[in-house]
């Protein structure tokens, strides 16, 4: 078979897969007859309402001098770890809203950071392309300063999001610029399966972000510069489960639903959208009208605890909580008194749900809650 | 549009009330028409903390985490103040008096100052946010009002007040509609600056400088429309001033003179706060120095809550000095960026008294907070830039020391410990240091370049004795009579680093001052200074600024970074392998130079495998060629004579052959790394053998033919025997022409200064005065990052960038092709 007859039968398959492509889509089309936000409208649902003490800012977080560009928290305890452009991750207690370490990196264009499941130990990773592990318990050296306990190198690009495998401290997923995503074995420090990559039907482009089901950890989702979701198994990392288009730009950032049937993304077309990883199909949009040309980007999102709640921070420095079921902006946190100065760039909610932590490039992070006192019935 | 007519309303009524002014003076008690002195304010400061206390008696209260609470507070203040002295104006009106009744020169002075640096912001930053209203605003009834106002034509006050109030109004008009009819109605206020009225009502003209604070900031939220900080001002000016108020006011004739009166310390703030420069230094450290809590409730009570007494726990704020109880502490002190401080307080330079608890912890810390955190917080207090000594506090030899001075002097060897502001004299030959007017107290690092030449009368001695130009006191003298130098004849004597002296204007070394036991001993007795043991080494390491270690805040300040891009192959690592050679002391670690080793080896057999593989390619060709001339010669294909004729230029021997098989095999399976470095020994006679076969050697003379051969490959190939070596030590140059030796992934980064110039180099003292700068050399790999470029604002702050591309890549356009695109995208940082 000479070279031009392969070119020919690709060029052919290509067209086969987009015609193909194309009729899925409007078969998805024509048997998508509503979104959640009609349903629930039929169904006569009213958007949740916010007090003016619902939501408030009660912890400001200072102590970076860089833009803030990650956060995580722990499962159990209320500690979190934020990394920023200062090449360090801090880890903070959130109820005393103090520092109790600073980790100065030695690589300091950090992208990334998560809390092990245990709360013993944080990942980070960059721009190195190497993900690293830091033991909290470990001894400190003279400069107060923790060695890094593992690296995690095998990635051929930046590091671009990490996240534990939920109940393992052994097991770590990392995205990648290099179009990968990874599973590693901490313990080993090598990889155990590889996510996409040259031969595989994967990515085509950076995968920006990582999140793995939390009632099956066995599944996890990434988003790409592709401007698709990819739903993967860790069993079979020759090819992904499902492919979810619709985003129209770089999909910055997913997010599992608390059911683990649903996952949301954020772009930067400025929509965020729910999907369904049993149907595979798009649940809603999530798009607020703005006036100008200057779409907003997308940059973080995280639900709340049942799921009814979406915050999305934006590249304008609004981060809109959505109501999921309604498709309707509930509360913009950005104009509440106390907010950031600039651009949320990280979202994350505690384990139990009841607070709030967002990361922004004005170098803090702030706390929000429940500010008042509860009603008596 | 009613709102804007109502508005346009008031501003009517507003100018007859600024004309009526001209009318009867005071019935009022006020602190009355001073013309404010810039001199006099830092004066008056001290006054104001009495007025303070006894006026603001009311326990209100405050938000602690609000972004600017001291605006707030004003705000709060302002609610009690506003029943009783009802002076509230607009500031349009008021400068309009302000004018009317100084009317003298400085005062006009002060208006022009304020104009020139106040409205290029807030009116830029208007621009920005909403030009419609802008549009609006001022050329409407605000520009006619100002023309109104101001009969004495003075533009100047008018450009302010118009920029007062457009910002203002704009704040209004975007965050709440609803509030912005009344606000306009009610003549226009600007909360901010009356919060500062009627602050400086109650404490006199004296604290501006505490006004200028909340009022800067409380115009920077306007200009960068920080929404929620308007809406918490503008929910108590909201019900603080209804319109009727305005009114009201009015008619009081007494008031004017006090409005005038308050409104003007706002004037002069903007312009001392906006013109630091303008300023005297003096009063700006007074100004910041000065930051006093606001004491609400009883003496020894806690500043938040108001509870306890003096002898409840209590952790005292290192600049302000207020006093929080453990209930409260956290509250007010949030995250502790800085150590103790206030959340106001943070960024301010502390209490100079507080300076020697620095990172002391007490005991109310410990118990409410973990070790972790107190240590973090008790690290960050001492390290941070906010709480460093400033240097312009340190004199030495009565010259004020600069940043850089006195990063020298902390950071040498053998600095004076424990320094606190003062003026000092330091000789720089001999190292001695003491007070100025004093004895020595430290021998230091000498020759250290800080401060000014020393003085004779540095140490105020009498003796007629000097050392180094420095007339020694008695003490001193005592002490080189009892060690037995010879002083009589008033000798000027020259005391050297070591201890050795000469007499001035000689050359032999008299003796050593600390040669003898009995020197020290005297020194003790005399309590002067001894060297210390490091002063030996001190000279070298003093002019050794690279390895010196730099304060963490300081790194941040002085690192220019440069960026490294370019393509495989485009020479960015060879320049990063040249920086870190030409600067780094030692460039490579030992485990470095192991794996580089490593690298360079599995290098050279990935070489010789294209090699091979060219060689199999030649020997198949040539076989073509020559069956060919066979089946040209000989017509039967019979297969005897065929395997004669296999052997060419190009065929080996099967040893080698089943060597080449193999690592042509490894290769192709991609694991060739990780056979080598283990293989290496074992196959280091063959690849000799290998190297020195005819067939290699003919291919590799036709190796302009193998395209995957890079350049460099015959730097090695020819040196192949001596590089697969066990014990080969790659050197520089070696590196400087590997491959793949900086990781080919991601990004790499060296730091680097310029050594100390050169003596003989003509540069300037500008160029010395930088030789704390530091350098760091960032490499990108483009291709690991991907063409998304989403990594790029992580490199807002380079200074500059370097883009790479290889020459010989000029016509391999599917290399250079990504090249001009990604040069687009960085230059849009």
């Amino acid at each position: 078979m000479s070279v031009a007859e392969l070119k020919e039968r690709h060029v052919a398959a290509m067209e086969t897969v987009n015609s193909l492509r194309e009729r899925l889509k409007q078969k998805r089309l024509s048997l998508l007859d509503t979104d959640v936000a009609g349903y629930a409208r039929l169904q006569g649902r009213t958007p949740v309402s916010f007090g003016p003490t619902d939501l408030v800012c009660c912890r400001t977080l200072q102590g970076h001098t860089g833009k803030v560009y990650s956060l995580d928290w722990t499962p159990e305890k209320n500690r979190i770890v934020s990394a920023s452009q200062d090449g360090r991750l801090i880890v903070w207690n959130a109820l005393t809203s103090q520092k109790t370490h600073t980790i100065k990196l030695p690589c300091a264009w950090v992208m990334t950071c998560a809390f092990s499941p245990t709360g013993q130990s944080v990942a980070c990773g960059g721009l190195d392309s190497v993900c690293s592990i830091f033991n909290l318990n470990s001894p400190m050296d003279k400069d107060v300063d923790l060695p890094v306990s593992r690296m995690l190198s095998g990635h051929k690009g930046y590091v671009s999001s990490c996240q534990y495998v939920p109940d393992e401290d052994t097991h770590l997923i990392t995205s990648s610029g290099d179009h990968t995503c990874i599973l590693w074995d901490i313990t080993t420090g090598l990889r155990t399966s590889v996510f996409g990559g040259e031969f595989q039907s994967g990515h085509t482009a950076d995968v920006l972000s990582v999140s793995i089901n939390g009632s099956n950890s066995r599944m996890f989702v990434s988003g790409s510069c592709d401007a698709t979701a990819r739903l993967w198994d860790t069993r079979v990392a020759s090819r992904a489960v499902r492919t979810f288009h619709g985003h129209e730009g770089d999909v910055n950032t997913v997010r599992f639903f608390p059911d683990g049937n649903r996952f949301g993304t954020g772009s930067d077309d400025g929509t965020c959208r729910l999907f369904d990883i049993r149907t595979g199909h798009q649940l809603q949009v999530y798009y607020q009208q703005h006036g100008d040309n200057d779409v907003p980007h997308v940059t973080s999102i995280v639900f709340s605890i049942s799921g009814r709640l979406l915050f999305a921070g934006y590249s304008n420095g609004d981060c809109y909580v959505w109501d999921t079921l309604l498709a309707k902006v509930v509360l913009n946190l950005g104009s509440l008194q106390n907010s950031h100065e600039a651009r949320i760039s990280c979202l994350g909610l505690s384990a139990d749900g009841s607070a709030l932590c967002t990361g922004s490039s004005d170098t803090n992070l702030k706390i929000w809650a429940f500010g008042g006192h509860r009603r008596v019935i | 549009m009613p709102p804007f007519e109502t508005s346009d309303a008031d501003y009517v009524a507003e100018f007859s009330f600024a004309v009526e002014y001209s009318g009867p003076p005071v019935t009022y008690n006020l602190p009355c028409a001073v013309p404010i002195k810039v001199e006099r304010i830092p004066v008056a400061a001290a006054a104001a903390q009495v007025s303070l206390s006894d006026k603001l008696s009311l326990p209100v209260v405050q938000p602690l985490l609000a972004p600017d609470p001291r605006s707030k507070k004003f705000s709060k203040e302002l609610k009690t103040l506003g029943s009783d002295s009802s002076t509230l104006v607009s500031p349009t009106t008021v400068i309009a008096f302000d004018r009317n009744n100084e009317s003298g020169r400085d005062c006009k002075e002060l208006e022009l100052v304020s104009e020139a640096t106040v409205s290029p912001t807030s009116v830029i930053a208007f621009e920005e946010g909403n030009t419609s209203n802008r549009g609006y605003f001022r050329s409407g009834e605000l520009s006619s009002s100002r023309a109104l106002e101001f009969s004495n034509g003075h533009y100047a006050s008018g450009e302010l007040c118009d920029i007062a109030n457009s910002s203002r109004e704009f704040g209004f008009s975007s965050i709440s509609h609803e509030h912005s009819p009344e606000l306009l109605g009610g003549a226009g206020i600007s909360s901010t600056i009356e919060f500062s009225d009627s602050f400086d009502k109650s404490l006199g003209s004296s604290l501006a400088s505490r006004v200028s604070c909340s009022q800067k900031e409380s115009l920077d939220t306007n200009n960068d429309l920080s929404q929620a900080d308007w809406v918490s001002t503008e929910s108590v000016s909201s019900f603080d001033y209804p319109s009727s108020q305005v009114s009201s006011m009015k008619i009081v004739d007494g008031n004017n003179e006090s409005k005038c009166d308050l409104i003007r310390t706002p004037v002069v703030t903007f312009r001392d706060f906006e013109s630091v420069d303008a300023f005297d230094e003096e009063y700006t450290q007074d100004a910041s120095e000065k930051r006093m809590p606001q004491v609400k409730g009883k003496k020894g009570s806690c500043y938040r809550c108001f509870m306890g007494n003096r002898f409840t726990e209590k952790e005292v704020c290192i600049v302000c000095d207020a006093k929080y109880c453990s209930n409260c502490v956290l509250r007010a002190m949030g995250s502790m960026p800085e150590g103790r401080k206030c959340v106001t307080c943070i960024g301010f330079p502390i209490d100079e008294s507080k300076r020697g608890s620095l990172g002391k912890c007490s005991r109310m810390l410990k118990r409410l907070l973990n070790d972790l955190e107190v240590r973090q917080i008790m690290r960050t207090e001492k390290l941070c830039e906010a709480n460093q000594l400033p240097p312009e506090y340190i004199c030495v030899n009565a010259q004020p020391l600069s940043h850089e001075e006195l990063i020298i002097l902390q950071t040498c060897s053998n600095p004076p410990e424990k320094l606190k502001p003062g003026k000092y004299w330091y000789d720089k030959v001999s190292g001695l240091w003491g007070k100025e007017g004093q004895k020595p107290s430290k021998i230091i690092s000498p020759h250290l370049n800080v401060g000014g030449p020393i003085k004779p009368d540095a140490s105020n001695g009498n003796t007629q004795v000097f050392i180094n130009g420095r007339e020694i006191t008695k003490v001193e003298l005592r002490m080189l009579q009892l060690s037995g130098v010879q002083c009589a004849g008033n000798p000027h004597f020259w005391v050297h680093d070591d201890g050795s002296y000469q007499e001035e204007g000689q050359k032999n070394t008299r003796g050593y001052l600390w040669g003898k036991a009995g020197t020290k001993l005297v020194c003790a007795l005399l309590s002067l200074p001894v060297p210390s043991k490091f002063s030996n080494s001190c000279g070298e390491q003093g002019s050794n600024i690279v390895n010196r270690t730099v304060p963490d805040y300081l790194q941040q300040r002085i690192l220019q970074k440069l960026l490294l891009i370019g393509y495989n192959g485009s020479g960015t690592s060879t320049i990063f392998k040249q920086a870190k050679i030409l600067y780094n002391e030692v460039p490579f670690s030992a485990e470095e130079r192991e794996n580089i080793k490593l690298k360079i080896q599995s290098n050279v057999y990935g070489y010789l495998g294209i090699l091979l593989e060219g060689r199999e390619i030649f020997e198949e060709e040539e076989l073509i060629e020559l069956k060919k001339k066979h089946s040209s010669r000989i017509i039967d294909p019979s297969g005897n004579t065929g395997n004669n004729d296999d052997k060419t230029i190009y065929s080996v021997g099967p040893r080698l052959k089943a060597f080449s098989d193999w690592l042509l095999k490894t290769m192709v399976s991609g694991n060739l790394e990780t056979i080598f470095p283990a293989g290496t020994r074992e196959y280091a006679p063959l690849v000799e053998e290998l190297w020195n076969d005819p067939a290699i050697q003919a291919t590799y003379n036709r190796r302009s033919e193998l395209e995957m051969l890079p350049t460099v490959a015959s730097y090695f190939l020819e040196r192949a025997i001596t590089v697969l070596r066990t014990d080969y030590e790659p050197s520089n140059l070696d590196i400087l022409n590997a491959e793949g030796v900086t990781s080919l992934n991601g990004l790499a980064c060296v730091d680097f200064s310029f050594p100390q110039s050169a003596p003989d180099a003509d540069i300037d003292a500008a160029d010395q005065h930088d030789s704390l700068l530091r350098y760091q050399l960032i490499r990108l790999h483009a291709r690991g990052m991907g063409e998304n470029c989403k990594w790029l604002e992580m490199f807002e702050d380079v200074g500059m960038v370097i883009f790479c591309v290889a020459l010989s890549d000029y016509d391999q356009f599917s290399v250079d092709d990504g090249l001009p695109f990604d040069t687009k995208q960085i230059r849009s940082i």
